[in-house]
């Protein structure tokens, strides 16, 4: 029998407000020793503020969050520095030298064979030799580059990534999420938030989907896209797919049909049919095409948004 | 676009901008009343000498006399007492001078007799004496003329009770010019030292550090400390060997400077953890150090019109920073606290300062980030 599963973060009913504004809702969540999560959603969701309560700089109004086994709000001291966290706004001091930065860190988390480390981890990011440039002369991307080496520098057990790659070029993109396989690879716990999609379904072995401060979906990327079922582009002309719109919506196993700009498309449960799908849509109007396909996170995300924003009552 | 359109979109835009920074539009109107009250405490301690009388006579003749020194215009603020009070008043600095009206002083005026005076003076600086010896005259002079005295002659004859140097107008000022010095540069280095963790958004990284927030403000501000020491160093040598100031007590002097420069530091940067913006800071130390310095006995001891405006320079740092250094340099007792209860207000506001800096960085409820960050939905999935 296998034993229980050790817990990085464990997240107990927490809700955050701010004023009138409900950052959090009532959100829990287990994150397993190890694994990469990702926070999906669109700006707004909860996601920083999630990882804020989490890496104890935000206090939540309601609620308990534990770091391996630790209160984050009676033990915040010991909790950080078994934390390496990378804000959405990299917090590198500009007019200094990467090296330099990263010596300020090591200090602040008491880093052994401070030199060393530093050296290890500008090698890890791939920038010594930009190490002893300003940091306001380096690339977005390398300033990301940059936040990441200070986050590992202490080599902690869990590394937080806000939005790891927000608003860096396709390259250095996929530089860093180079670095974050190897961190699965060492096994490491990450807790990351992004609002691409296809960052999460890369990167992630559970993907947490929020939205307006509650969590609309937890699964792996994999059992996502099997919940949102099949996807069925027919092609045809406007005014037809309007005709076959009328048909099919609320036929049996239909979960969905939307406009698209070749006719439409229709979200079909896995077990319905989508031959059966195209021959009621030919009996309404001829097609020029049709494509099965399983439909990305995106759709997943707007499926399950949807039925979110549905089981609160939120105007469609 | 016409022009007036382009006018009225670039008044609305900054009138939106200054909406949104609202202290920095505060700061800037206590600036404005700051100065204000700057030129006017100029004047109010430019115009009466606080001036102790005492009355063994209290004849109707004394009474017209008191009322001669009251008419002597901007000349003195005559503070009727006995004499054990004058006497205290002029050892704290309250009053710079003490008249004595002897008694039998009417009979003697009416006889024709010339009458000594004795007046005592906190020989400060020599400026302060000037200004008595300057109207002393001019009240003894409305006195005989209003009585119908002839050939009336007021002379003055100084004596000494202490051996000791005068202190020249310049010296006293640039002295207490040291103070102003050290709180705005100390002030602004320590401030500005604070409030760009914030602009550079970099106190999250400090928030998250596992290290103690009070040492990292210690280090912060023993950098800004460091820095305006060196500036002061500069300064105080020219006043040494440009100004031929010579410190009473070089070592002492050193110290005080050192403790002025580490309690504005502390100050500052307490203040920019507070406002979390380096544009409201210059504005703000300036606007503020000014009257603080005039209202402090910077220019020479307090002689203001009415108690509240004394009792207010008690809040200023400059007051107790100028009691110190004037005694320093001077050997000049400014305050009527002691020596040492003014380096102690000083001393202390330095870890009260800094420990209200670490709570301003440490709170953890960062609305103001909340309050930044866009709300609109927006999901993408980009093509890698």
């Amino acid at each position: 029998m296998p034993g229980p599963m050790e817990l990085a973060v464990t997240v107990s009913a927490l809700t955050c407000q701010f004023g009138g504004l409900l950052a959090l809702d009532d959100l829990s969540l287990e994150i397993p020793v190890g694994q990469v999560v990702g926070l999906v959603g669109p700006n707004g969701a909860g996601k920083t503020t999630l990882l804020d309560v989490v890496s104890g700089l935000l206090r939540p109004t309601t609620g308990t969050v534990t770091v391996f086994g630790q209160d984050v709000a009676r033990r915040g001291r010991e909790v950080r520095a078994q934390l390496g966290v990378v804000p959405q706004e990299t917090a590198l001091y500009e007019e200094v030298s990467a090296r330099q930065n990263l010596r300020f860190a090591a200090a602040l988390y008491d880093v052994v064979d401070e030199k060393a480390r530093v050296e290890a981890v500008l090698a890890v990011v791939g920038l010594t030799a930009r190490g002893d440039d300003a940091v306001r002369t380096l690339s977005g991307g390398m300033q990301r580059r940059l936040a990441i080496a200070r986050a590992l520098l202490h080599e902690p057990r869990m590394l937080i990534l806000d939005e790891p790659t927000l608003g860096v070029d396709i390259e250095a993109r996929h530089q860093i999420w180079s670095h974050v396989r190897k961190l699965r690879g060492q096994g490491k716990t990450v807790l990351l938030s992004t609002n691409y999609l296809d960052e999460a379904e890369a990167l992630c072995d559970r993907v947490v989907m929020l939205r307006a401060g509650k969590k609309v979906a937890e699964d792996s990327p994999r059992g996502l896209l099997a919940r949102a079922g099949r996807c069925v582009e027919l092609e045809c002309a406007p005014g037809e797919a309007v005709e076959i719109e009328k048909t099919l919506v609320g036929s049996p196993g239909v979960l969905r049909i939307e406009t698209a700009d070749l006719g439409l498309v229709a979200y079909i449960e896995g077990s319905s049919s989508p031959e059966d799908l195209v021959r009621r849509a030919m009996q309404v109007c001829p097609l020029s095409g049709f494509r099965i396909r399983s439909p990305d996170l995106v759709e997943v995300f707007r499926a399950l948004g949807r039925q979110g924003g549905q089981e609160r009552g939120d105007a469609p | 676009m016409s022009w007036p359109v382009a006018v009225r979109a670039a008044l609305v835009l900054e009138l939106q901008q200054l909406r949104r920074q609202k202290a920095f539009v505060a700061l800037t109107v206590l600036a404005a009343l700051t100065f204000l009250a700057t030129m006017s405490l100029f004047g109010l301690t430019g115009s009466e000498l606080p001036l102790a009388v005492v009355d063994e006579d209290q004849g109707a003749l004394a009474g017209r006399f008191v009322h001669a020194l009251q008419g002597v215009r901007h000349a003195f603020s005559v503070r009727p007492m006995g004499g054990d009070a004058a006497l205290a008043a002029l050892r704290s600095g309250r009053v710079i001078g003490a008249i004595t009206i002897p008694k039998g002083f009417g009979e003697s005026v009416a006889r024709g007799d010339t009458v000594a005076l004795v007046v005592r003076v906190d020989n400060l600086n020599t400026d302060l004496t000037s200004d008595l010896e300057r109207a002393l005259p001019n009240a003894i002079v409305a006195f005989g003329d209003g009585l119908g005295l002839p050939g009336l002659r007021a002379r003055l004859v100084e004596k000494d009770l202490v051996t000791h140097g005068e202190t020249g107008f310049l010296a006293y000022v640039s002295v207490s010019a040291l103070g102003l010095d050290a709180l705005i540069i100390a002030g602004i280095l320590g401030a500005l030292a604070m409030a760009r963790e914030w602009e550079g958004r970099t106190v999250k990284m400090l928030r998250l550090a596992p290290a103690s927030l009070g040492t990292i403000v210690a280090g912060k501000v023993l950098a800004a400390a460091g820095v305006a020491a060196l500036a002061m160093l500069v300064t105080t040598l020219v006043v040494t060997f440009g100004y031929g100031i010579v410190p009473a007590l070089p070592i002492g002097s050193a110290l005080a400077i050192a403790l002025c420069v580490l309690s504005f530091a502390c100050m500052g940067a307490c203040l920019g953890a507070l406002l979390r913006r380096t544009l409201a800071i210059v504005p703000f130390v300036f606007g503020m150090a000014m009257p603080l310095y005039i209202d402090c006995g910077a220019l020479e001891p307090t002689r203001f019109d009415g108690e509240w405006i004394w009792r207010l320079a008690h809040l200023s740092p400059l007051y107790y920073a100028t009691g110190l250094l004037e005694w320093t340099f001077h050997g000049l007792r400014v305050t009527p606290e002691p020596v040492w209860l003014d380096a102690a207000v000083l001393l202390a506001l330095a870890p009260i300062s800094a420990t209200l800096a670490r709570i301003a960085i440490s709170r953890r409820r960062d609305t103001e980030h909340s309050r930044q960050r866009p709300r609109h939905d927006e999901i993408r999935d980009v093509p890698a």
